[in-house]
């Protein structure tokens, strides 16, 4: 039954990509797809929920097997969540665009690739599927946009994509022909050495697709050029998917991880979180933005992953299950929020054209619905309660609070200064005081994006007059907010099958009913032994309540009209705050490390100041310290190596000559061997 | 819910909202007493209150919805704060859990509500205090955190009810790391109540005013409404430093006693504060946190190594 419904999703998905082929049939197109991937996301949610498995399990070999578990199953579900709203708001944005068909049919297309690698069994289907995955958003930039910019970025994703995700060829390709690749047993032979090998490659792999500090440089160049429904799949669901790879490796096909890997996953994570957050801060263009706020996510669900190995290793399956439940939460909830985010972003650009973030302002008015919706997303996304990012981030801190804490003795020994092991007590404090200040760091930098996108006068003719986008938009970012909302006030009804799905999961959700504390026992909020508890209906109830209590206590409000104080001055546009001016304090306090630079230049006549021109910019630093330095070292090795490309026949027939001579040697020295 | 239950709840409601306002003003008496001169009652901002609470609001030309919402939603989130935060360890089960780690989002959403307020207004003194404030917060939220990790390292729970029960005992005050907790939190008192060396809250030049700067454009009872909520603040953050970090016995009398006593001596010490030390250049006070934050690391490394005293 999961089978069928669940194949039925996929061509219903592909029969929607090929109705898209029709320009008048393009929007039917798209809700036929819309319609697909919610059913798949229906079989997903019903493998979730229930247990249960359909299709076939991992097998090694080169044949095309698909199968559906309930780690897929969750996948899946926060795909749909995600994706079909996008589709929604897809059936009014596509038209408009350019190569509309072609992205009709290209959605389709990455739709069906998101869902082979997650319900891919073999490494062939896998691999096949992940190759897709990477291309075809390639391709839907490139029908969107053709200068020269957009050619080269799409050229410098698919180069560090494809440099970096040889880790999962190698990674996969290896576990394969070792025959572990679903057979736990087989992989305890492997020898830690090549355990290790695999793990880091594995890690390099899915990172780089996923986006993960220091192998991220794509994302924000990549993101912000795609169609915004692409976007919104893209930062919602495809780097969730590289890591949905991670987890089946590093949690169920290498078995138990060492602890340095454990380690590794959190200083990931935290390099992640607060260089994405940081450098997000100093983003003057919307989508990029959002872009880098996409690494500061994916690093908070590698600090979940990474509480949740160490976890294992310090024999603690209930906190391992809560860890792994809190990263797939925010898996779930980034999917939504940043999806949302990115889709009013779209509208935004369709009803003001062009994002910059010191040329919009005053939207919320203009544009109330998508302006709410976006609010929601930007508190969602900042960590506020009762908002669904704040418990995802309240649940991962636990877990790395308690990673300190449950260092070196069990959850139930009181015991005080018990010898305790070093490194992963004082790397999770350290990722811990990161992710706080990491959600300091988000509320700052959405306070930033509200202000200057929805708040204070329109800086730009066309944000006074802009009008509210049409309603399959509306729909698409109107859902998604409510989903935020949603996920925020009863994240309980999901958790308890989170937890489930890690390793020694189910043992875990059984220790917590055998103990007699029921961890999810309020089923809408998150008591949790351990912690003071997050009632999330009741928190959000009540501050609702308390607000509208406010409002009344109020009473009818009297006010009179004033203009802004400037020191008696009138508030024009060169005294307006800028996106730049705002976050300066930071950057100051930050200049050690992000070294901006800046330059002006003052032309004056007679000695009377005529013109200041002043350039400001902070450099990314991993592109120039990192990956700059790389590129050209490659550069300058390739054009050495071309002069073996000397285009004479001669050298080609003595290159021909010296290969069968060196095979003939080493055949006769092994031969003779 | 037994009677101290009961009682625990109605100090935390009735205790939180009418008694918070007399936190700043005995801190400006003392202060005034430390200067030589005669300061106005500690009863002053009340009359304060009363004052604005007659007033009329003022909108500024241009603002929308979320300037009118900004001290309401505030309001909510210290209310709803008071109700999270234990009295003596004991409160009477409210819908809002008892987590330290939910507080400080609480102190974020009333951060980030103000915030987005004054972009709204689009003032330029307000932003000018919001981005100082925001900077300061990102700093003192990391140390905040770094200090709850040490105060849950005897009974690991972060359940601010058996954190403060765990000052009852004299073990954890063998612990230095329960001390260096402690002097780490004092910066963050100074900060999150917006006193000097960090903020000085009696100034009137815009230009130097972070926690005042978004209250800028607000008049009647919004600035009532936000005044209030600063001393609330002050509440939250003192009972908070006497719960986690006053030594007490475990009779639930004894601990109010302490409570009583302990919040005129808090206030005597940030007004000894106040008067002892010039404001801070701003660009430096994320340092001064570095500084606590580098003392709960070795809180944490001595704790770790079996330190005890």
């Amino acid at each position: 039954m999961l089978a069928i419904i669940a194949v039925t999703g996929a061509g219903l998905i592909g029969a929607g990509g090929v109705v898209c082929a029709w320009r008048r049939l393009l929007v039917w197109g798209l809700a036929l797809q819309g319609v697909g991937l919610a059913v798949t996301g229906a079989a997903g949610l019903s493998s979730l929920l229930g247990g249960s498995a359909a299709g076939s399990a991992f097998v090694p070999g080169a044949s095309l097997e698909f199968g559906v578990d309930p780690l897929t199953g969750f996948f899946l579900f926060a795909l749909a969540l995600s994706g079909v709203p996008a589709i929604v708001f897809a059936t009014a944005y596509v038209p408009g665009s350019r190569g509309a068909r072609a992205i009709g049919m290209l959605t389709a297309a990455f739709l069906l690739a998101l869902v082979g690698v997650l319900t891919a069994r073999t490494t062939m289907a896998f691999l096949t599927f992940w190759e897709l995955m990477t291309l075809l958003p390639a391709g839907a930039i490139l029908v969107g946009r053709q200068d020269v910019h957009a050619r080269r970025s799409v050229f410098e994703y698919l180069a560090i994509t494809h440099l970096g995700g040889a880790g999962v060829w190698v990674s996969l390709l290896l576990l394969n022909s070792l025959g572990a690749l679903g057979s736990p047993d087989a992989i305890l032979g492997i020898g830690a050495g090549l355990h290790a090998f695999v793990a880091l490659a594995a890690v390099v792999g899915f990172g780089t697709k996923a986006g993960l500090m220091p192998f991220h440089s794509w994302l924000p160049r990549a993101h912000p050029l795609a169609p915004s429904h692409f976007s919104a799949l893209m930062s919602g669901m495809m780097i969730k998917v590289a890591l949905y790879g991670l987890i089946r490796m590093l949690f169920e096909w290498l078995g138990p991880a060492p602890m340095w890997l454990a380690l590794v996953l959190l200083v990931l994570g935290t390099l992640s979180s607060l260089g994405g957050v940081i450098y997000a801060l100093l983003q003057h263009e919307l989508k990029r933005l959002l872009a880098f706020h996409s690494i500061e996510n994916i690093g908070i669900i590698v600090l979940g992953l990474g509480a949740s190995l160490l976890f294992q290793d310090l024999g603690q399956p209930t906190w391992a299950a809560l860890a792994f439940a809190a990263a797939l939460l925010h898996v779930l909830n980034h999917a939504v929020f940043k999806g949302l985010l990115f889709l009013g972003a779209g509208s935004i650009d369709r009803a003001v054209h062009g994002l910059e973030l010191d040329r919009l302002g005053g939207l919320l008015r203009r544009m109330p619905w998508t302006g709410g919706a976006f609010l929601v997303g930007s508190m969602a996304i900042a960590g506020l309660p009762p908002l669904n990012g704040f418990v995802s981030e309240w649940l991962t801190l636990q877990a790395l609070v308690h990673g300190v804490t449950g260092t070196g003795r069990g959850v139930a020994g009181p015991g005080i200064g018990e010898a305790a092991s070093f490194g992963p007590a004082i790397l999770s404090a350290l990722a811990a005081a990161g992710l706080a200040m990491t959600a300091a760091l988000a509320v700052f930098c959405f306070t930033k994006v509200v202000g200057l996108v929805l708040l204070g006068p329109p800086r730009r003719p066309a944000c006074a007059t802009a009008r509210e986008v049409p309603r399959p938009m509306v729909a698409g970012t109107t859902i998604l907010a409510v989903l935020c909302v949603g996920l925020g006030l009863v994240p309980g009804l999901l958790l308890p099958h989170l937890a489930g799905l890690a390793p020694g999961g189910a043992q875990a959700a059984g220790l917590f009913s055998s103990a007699g504390v029921s961890v999810f026992s309020w089923g809408l909020g998150v008591p949790m032994a351990g912690t003071g508890g997050l009632p999330t209906l009741g928190l959000g109830l009540l501050v609702a309540v308390f607000v509208v209590v406010a409002v009344l206590l109020r009473g009818k409000r009297r006010a009179a009209p004033a203009p802004v104080w400037a020191c008696g001055q009138r508030v024009e546009a060169p005294l307006l705050w800028t996106s730049a001016g705002f976050t300066k304090p930071l950057r100051l306090v930050l200049e050690a490390v992000l070294r901006p630079q800046r330059s002006s230049e003052l032309d004056e006549i007679d000695g009377v100041p005529q013109r200041l021109t002043y350039r400001g910019s902070v450099p990314h630093l991993f592109d120039t310290l990192l990956y700059r330095p790389v590129v050209r070292w490659s550069l300058k090795a390739a054009s050495r190596a071309r002069r073996l490309q000397s285009g004479s026949l001669r050298a080609y027939v003595a290159y021909l000559l010296a290969l069968v001579i060196v095979a003939f040697v080493a055949a006769w020295f092994w031969g003779v061997r | 819910m037994s009677g101290a239950d009961a009682l625990a709840g109605a100090i935390q409601v009735i205790g939180g909202i009418v008694l918070a306002p007399l936190l700043p003003g005995l801190v400006q008496t003392v202060k005034a007493c430390l200067q030589g001169r005669r300061g106005p009652s500690p009863l002053q901002p009340y009359r304060e209150l009363r004052r604005l609470w007659s007033k009329s609001a003022v909108d500024p030309e241009g603002t929308t919805m979320i300037y009118r919402l900004a001290p309401a939603v505030v309001v909510a989130c210290m209310v709803a704060a008071l109700l999270l935060l234990p009295i003596g360890g004991r409160s009477p089960g409210w819908p809002v859990g008892h987590d330290a780690l939910v507080l400080v989002g609480l102190l974020a959403l009333a951060r980030f509500a103000l915030a987005v307020s004054s972009w709204d207004t689009g003032s330029g003194f307000s932003l000018m205090g919001t981005s100082r404030d925001l900077t300061i917060g990102v700093s003192v939220e990391g140390l905040l955190l770094f200090v709850v990790l040490l105060v849950t390292l005897p009974l690991g729970s972060t359940d601010l009810r058996s954190l403060s029960d765990a000052g009852a005992g004299t073990t954890v005050w063998s612990m230095p790391a329960h001390w260096l907790a402690a002097a780490a939190f004092a910066l963050v008192v100074i900060a999150e109540t917006g006193r000097q060396p960090v903020d000085n809250p009696d100034t009137h030049l815009e230009l130097t005013m972070i926690h005042e700067g978004p209250l800028l454009e607000y008049a009647g009872r919004d600035l009532a409404f936000l005044q209030w909520a600063a001393a609330v603040r002050h509440w939250v953050v003192l009972v908070l430093a006497l719960e986690l970090f006053a030594p007490h016995p475990a009779s639930f009398a004894l601990r109010l006693a302490i409570l009583a006593a302990g919040l005129p001596i808090l206030c005597a010490l940030l007004a000894v504060v106040e008067s002892w030390q010039a404001k801070m250049r701003l660009l430096r006070v994320p340092r001064l946190i570095g500084v606590g934050a580098g003392l709960c690391l070795l809180g944490l490394i001595t704790w770790l190594i079996g330190g005890r005293l």
